[in-house]
């Protein structure tokens, strides 16, 4: 019968400093990585990256081939919440996507 | 159009559905299977379920486990419950002769679910599949490659039907974040497929 199963630094006391302003370093985004997978059809992966984010067609295709060959793309980047909701939305999809802070 | 194609838009809105007894009872009775698989899963890690289920379910923190445990209590229980829904919309509307948007929504992505758990389960390749004649598995290669063609099929239909791209889109990530891998190997290490 046929079916799914489960069968298988010192740091100076004093120090002077010059009075400048305190200009905040951008926050670093986080990348949202799809990666290769055996399964996943070419052409789902593109429809994916085009329904997801609006890329354009030439756009999601570049990016999947990306997966394809190289094995892993960036296709989102963003604040850490907006990266766990991408994350969110393409395992949704059934994709293979993590996140991680760049830099 | 000629009916070489099983699914097509008809005028006026929705799909037209043209499938076999047999096509029909598989997608009636398969997505359930995979279902009752999903009703055993709590929170715990992608590493510790069933193979069939992980592409399913996969990590989203591949190497802080703490940032794992807490997006998978935040977002597990969505993500169950949208593979659910999906299935179960297929395998009730699996005899119908007309589906609508969302329906045949539905369907893409179930018949997704249902290819990534069988092709989890077979070990399936990127290599061209040869049906192999003497394997214990032959049904399942057999549901797996007519799931993909009718996938292909729902593929083009719903990408006809999305919205313009976003002006602009396109530049927020750059085409080429990391550039080439080193030694002609994909980043993970493994061979590039010959097919470029």
């Amino acid at each position: 019968m046929m079916g799914i199963s489960t069968a298988s630094t010192a740091v100076p006391t004093e120090v002077e400093r010059p009075e400048t302003h305190q200009v905040p370093a951008p926050e670093l985004p986080w990348l949202v990585i799809v990666w290769n997978d055996p399964i996943n059809l070419m052409s789902y992966v593109t429809y994916v990256f085009q329904k997801l984010f609006g890329y354009s067609r030439e756009k999601a295709h570049k990016l999947m081939l990306d997966v394809h060959y190289k094995g892993r793309a960036v296709v989102s980047s963003g604040p850490k919440e907006r990266a766990e909701l991408d994350t969110a939305r393409l395992h949704q999809h059934g994709l293979w996507a993590t996140m991680e802070h760049s830099g | 159009m000629s009916w070489r194609h099983r699914i097509r838009a008809v005028r006026g809105g929705g799909y037209e559905v043209r499938l076999a007894v047999e096509e029909r009872a598989l997608l009636s009775a398969l997505p359930l299977q995979l279902v009752s698989l999903l009703d055993d899963v709590g929170d715990e890690p992608t590493g510790g379920l069933p193979e069939v289920l992980r592409r399913l379910l996969p990590p989203a923190y591949a190497t802080d486990p703490d940032a794992e445990r807490a997006f998978v209590s935040m977002t597990r229980q969505d993500l169950v419950e949208h593979h659910r829904e999906s299935l179960e919309t297929m395998s009730l509307t699996a005899k119908a002769t007309r589906l609508d948007d969302e329906q045949l929504v539905a369907w893409l992505a179930a018949l997704n679910d249902l290819r990534l758990a069988l092709g989890s389960m077979l070990g399936a390749t990127e290599d061209e599949v040869e049906l192999p004649m003497d394997d214990a598995h032959q049904a399942e290669w057999i549901a797996y490659l007519y799931l993909g063609g009718l996938q292909s099929e729902l593929i083009d239909i719903l990408e006809a039907t999305l919205p313009d791209p976003i002006p602009g889109a396109d530049d927020l990530v750059p085409d080429d974040h990391w550039g080439e891998p080193p030694g002609g190997l994909r980043w993970d290490g493994t061979p590039q497929p010959r097919d470029r």
